[in-house]
């Protein structure tokens, strides 16, 4: 944040450089630069090198790192408004989705942040989270009952494995691989680039596409640092944010075929359920979180009827 | 034995109870998350959160007892060829510089991470609790250590301190 | 001279002359990082990151085996749990000169495979075996040396959740399969040098060549530790089974040293508080130093010295093994001050893409970049199992040291065989057709 001419950018997040969503972020870099003609630069650190998610938007709020990119999920430990964005099947599919999140609700819940010193640019897409298991075939939520699932240590995520009648098993990212291969746990969720990077597919045997949850990613930037910029510098920085989520799209599609083919390659069967069957028994976590939440349920009514 | 002296060792004392009862709490809380799982068929989402803020206490905390009984690790290969006289003025010296450390960083940036997440209302991912509450120890032992510093400086130059 | 050079020569001269003044080295660490940062951001901003970076640097889960391990460890001194394992091991060795030595080895060895953390074997079998070996004779400072580098071995014997961490930053180009096959003999090898040198300095020295136990004297000792014996069985059982994982194990060991000394009858549950305590202030001083370091470590991130470290030696060379000798330098240099969590996930992406345009299969390199930062996990200032180490052993890091320096020399001696022969990496995963 130093200034020779030039006010630099420093953004962290926790994926890997072959990730898409971490191209995403370079062409958010590339276009910022380019539109601010070099007086604005960003300065990335990428593999958690700054700190987990939670970590890097608490110093956004502090101040010494100006920009992030996290998922939704974590995000609504600070902005609950997020928290909606992590309903099952919240989504009909990928164009409602962005036609939501692109649309006023998804721009009101970015702005949201704002009160808690956070202010959302833009989503990326983070495609879909579906099951994988080591040796059980998951093929409708029956076949889930009394398996050991691994999820993100989150009250929704919890919730909506065991509606669907597993066994929600919140263990620590870095515990998982070995988990699955010693049986600790029967499988986990997530979206098929993490599947291939985390290696997972190496020891899974089953993928199944239900596609549970959409949590988008989100790039976010510290209200102290917002408002450091100019009125001129704020719309240079808008308008790659919006740009760099175009061109993430065609990058994370990209990369979910290619994980797909890497994880058949590799012996994964990959199945594909009846997702209604999902979708049904996954209603209670809805009515749950709205019990919590009631003053969300305008928001989750109008996206359903967007 | 003077009042400060009496104080001390009522702080240490609450030290040593505080460590051994978050101890005790972290070993049976991991124990019940494996037997909850394996026996019960169950998981509790909040075990592993538990046991990570009962370490970041017990640590930070147990750092601040450890100033108390000045059993830090340190490099002593230049000290012991000090003669007794600049023994006692590196001895002041570093307490004054764990002081102002204790106070830069563990109260000063301390409190103001407190406020910051309580502030901005953050609350944990499974217990649901404020992380301000969990980042108060700092501050906290920050406070204790600023004492003892103060403590042994005084002991110090009273000739009380094995140097 | 730019910002960033003058901070990171703030911190170096800050860092050593603290240290040299005996201020305690979580401190120094801390005050040196504070100076630096402070000249790159704004005050308080600044000091809060510190704040923070100290309490969330020891958030996390896995940390967790470095207290249960700890505590395990001191239960089994107490309860009499140490002494008949030792007591079985050291009839089946003693009469090799050197014996109790192979002893630490094999256990420290047999603990970090199974847990999978250097830490934890270095407290499991440091706080046991350095009293036994000074009873017998050996300097603490020496018992200390080989726990601390012998436990280095669990990092590349499977499992491993460095090598974990590698995969993940190798971007999915290194298996994580491949990566655990190819670790065994490596770690293996590593472990025959150290007792190698053990076997050396014995002989020079005339360690303890005890008499030899009769078979009978043997199976005495064995049926004395038959229950001790088991808690390894229960450990790596569970873990094996899937009952557990490896964190968790350490809780375990936990439980089941506690109840076993209750029933063994040399401790009484009253003596479990005070147990807690020597073991809770033990945790404490490890892991303070930690927090501090973990700060010190990201401050490393966010000034980019890695990248500037690297660029700088790698655009002067063009030749193949002159740059591999680089990257092991750059490696060796950089573990001294840096944890090996955030110096995997740094310095993989940098130095990975420059390896494999050389020919060097990113298994091979993993091995290597996890080799080497064993190194920089065992020096000062930051060196997370040389702190646990000396911590359990009850000595100063000071004294260490020296007697340590043999054993890293040993250790770089392995890294550069392992560096330029990728077969002792590459064969069994060949073999395997990982
Ligand atoms: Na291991
Ligand atoms: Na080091």
């Amino acid at each position: 944040k130093k200034d020779n001419g030039t006010k630099v950018l420093y953004l962290g997040h926790s994926l890997p450089q072959t990730h898409p969503v971490h191209k995403g972020i370079l062409e958010f870099q590339k276009a910022l630069e380019k539109k601010s003609n070099g007086t604005l630069s960003v300065k990335i650190f990428p593999d958690g090198q700054l700190g987990s998610e939670r970590e890097v938007l608490e110093l956004l709020q502090i101040g010494s790192v100006a920009a992030t990119k996290v998922s939704a999920a974590t995000l609504s430990n600070f902005v609950p408004e997020y928290h909606i964005l992590g309903i099952p099947y919240l989504f009909r599919d990928k164009e409602h989705q962005f036609e939501v999140l692109e649309g006023k609700i998804g721009k009101s819940i970015l702005e949201k942040g704002s009160k808690f010193w956070l202010r959302g640019l833009c989503y990326y897409d983070a495609g879909s989270r579906s099951f994988y298991t080591s040796n059980k075939a998951i093929r409708t939520p029956e076949d889930l009952k009394g398996l050991k699932i691994r999820v993100m240590n989150n009250q929704m995520a919890i919730n909506m494995v065991n509606a669907l009648g597993g066994s929600a098993t919140p263990l620590s990212y870095g515990e998982l691989y070995t988990a699955i291969q010693q049986g600790v746990v029967d499988g986990a969720e997530n979206n098929p680039p993490s599947f291939v990077s985390s290696n997972h597919y190496e020891i899974c045997k089953y993928y199944t596409i239900d596609q549970h949850s959409s949590i988008p990613d989100v790039l976010l930037i510290g209200t102290k640092y917002w408002e450091s910029l100019t009125e001129q510098e704020q719309i240079w920085v808008q308008a790659a944010a919006d740009e760099s989520a175009q061109a993430e799209k065609i990058f994370w599609n990209e990369s979910v075929e290619e994980c797909m083919a890497i994880s058949k390659k590799a012996g994964v069967e990959i199945i594909i359920p009846d997702k209604s069957l999902f979708a049904e028994k996954s209603k209670s976590v809805v009515e749950e979180f709205l019990k919590e939440f009631p003053e969300m349920a305008p928001i989750v009514n109008e996206i359903k009827n967007n | 034995m003077n009042k400060s002296e009496f104080i001390f060792n009522k702080v240490c004392l609450f030290l040593e109870r505080f460590m051994i009862i978050v101890f005790g709490l972290l070993v049976l809380d991991v124990l019940f998350q494996v037997f909850s799982r394996y026996l019960l068929g169950t998981s509790f989402t909040w075990t592993e959160e538990f046991a990570r803020f009962c370490l970041i206490w017990m640590t930070i905390l147990g750092a601040a007892y450890l100033n108390g009984k000045r059993e830090h690790l340190s490099m002593d290969f230049l000290y012991d060829k000090l003669n007794d006289q600049n023994k006692k003025k590196v001895s002041v010296l570093i307490e004054i510089l764990i002081f102002l450390f204790a106070l830069i960083v563990m109260v000063v940036g301390g409190l103001n991470l407190v406020y910051t997440t309580l502030h901005l209302e953050q609350l944990s991912g499974t217990l649901r609790i404020p992380l301000g509450y969990i980042y108060a120890i700092l501050p906290f032992s920050g406070f204790l250590i600023m004492c003892f510093s103060i403590y042994h400086i005084s002991n110090i130059y009273k000739n009380k301190i094995n140097l | 001279m730019s910002i960033e050079v003058i901070s990171i020569i703030v911190l170096f001269v800050s860092f050593f002359t603290l240290l040299l003044l005996k201020v305690p080295v979580a401190y120094s660490i801390g005050i040196a990082t504070t100076l630096s940062l402070l000249l790159n951001i704004d005050k308080m901003p600044g000091l809060t990151t510190i704040a923070q970076r100290m309490t969330t640097g020891i958030d996390s889960f896995a940390l967790l085996a470095i207290p249960f391990f700890i505590l395990a460890g001191d239960i089994m001194k107490r309860g009499g749990i140490a002494n008949r394992l030792i007591n079985f091991a050291k009839s089946l060795v003693a009469s090799l000169p050197g014996g109790l030595a192979y002893v630490n080895i094999l256990a420290s060895m047999l603990f970090g495979a199974i847990s999978g953390s250097a830490v934890a074997a270095a407290s499991a079998i440091g706080s046991i075996m350095t009293d036994r070996m000074e009873e017998e004779g050996y300097p603490r400072t020496l018992s200390a040396s080989v726990n601390i580098t012998a436990s280095t071995t669990g990092l590349l014997i499977p499992p491993s959740n460095i090598l974990i961490v590698y995969a993940l930053a190798s971007g999915g180009t290194a298996s994580v399969a491949a990566l655990f096959i190819a670790g065994y003999l490596p770690g293996i090898l590593l472990g025959f040098a150290i007792m190698g040198y053990v076997a050396f300095i014995a002989i020079s020295k005339g360690y303890s060549k005890g008499k030899r136990s009769t078979l009978r004297e043997i199976w005495t000792y064995f049926r004395k530790a038959f229950f001790s014996l088991l808690l390894l069985v229960v450990v790596v059982g569970g873990i094996v089974a899937g009952i557990f994982t490896a964190t968790e194990a350490s809780v375990i060991a936990v439980l089941y040293a506690a109840v076993l000394s209750l029933i063994y009858g040399d401790m009484k549950t009253k003596d479990f508080p005070s147990v807690l305590l020597s073991s809770a202030k033990t945790t404490a001083v490890v892991m303070f130093l930690i927090c501090t370091s973990m700060a010190m470590s990201w401050l490393f991130s966010f000034e980019g010295i890695p990248e500037m470290i690297s660029s700088f030696l790698l655009e002067s060379l063009n030749n193949k093994f002159a740059i591999f000798l680089a990257i092991n330098l750059i490696l060796l240099v950089v573990g001294t001050f840096m944890d090996m969590t955030p110096a995997v996930l740094i310095f993989t992406p940098i130095f990975l893409p420059v390896v494999t345009t050389l020919g060097m299969h990113p298994v091979h390199f993993g091995i290597v970049i996890v080799l080497n930062l064993c190194i920089g996990i065992c020096t000062p200032p930051v060196g997370t199992l040389l702190f646990v180490g000396s911590g359990v052993a009850k000595i100063s890091v000071t004294k260490v040291i020296r007697p340590l320096l043999p054993f890293l020399a040993l250790m770089v001696a392995v890294l550069m065989l392992i560096s330029f022969i990728p077969e002792i990496s590459m064969a069994l995963p060949n073999a395997f057709g990982l």
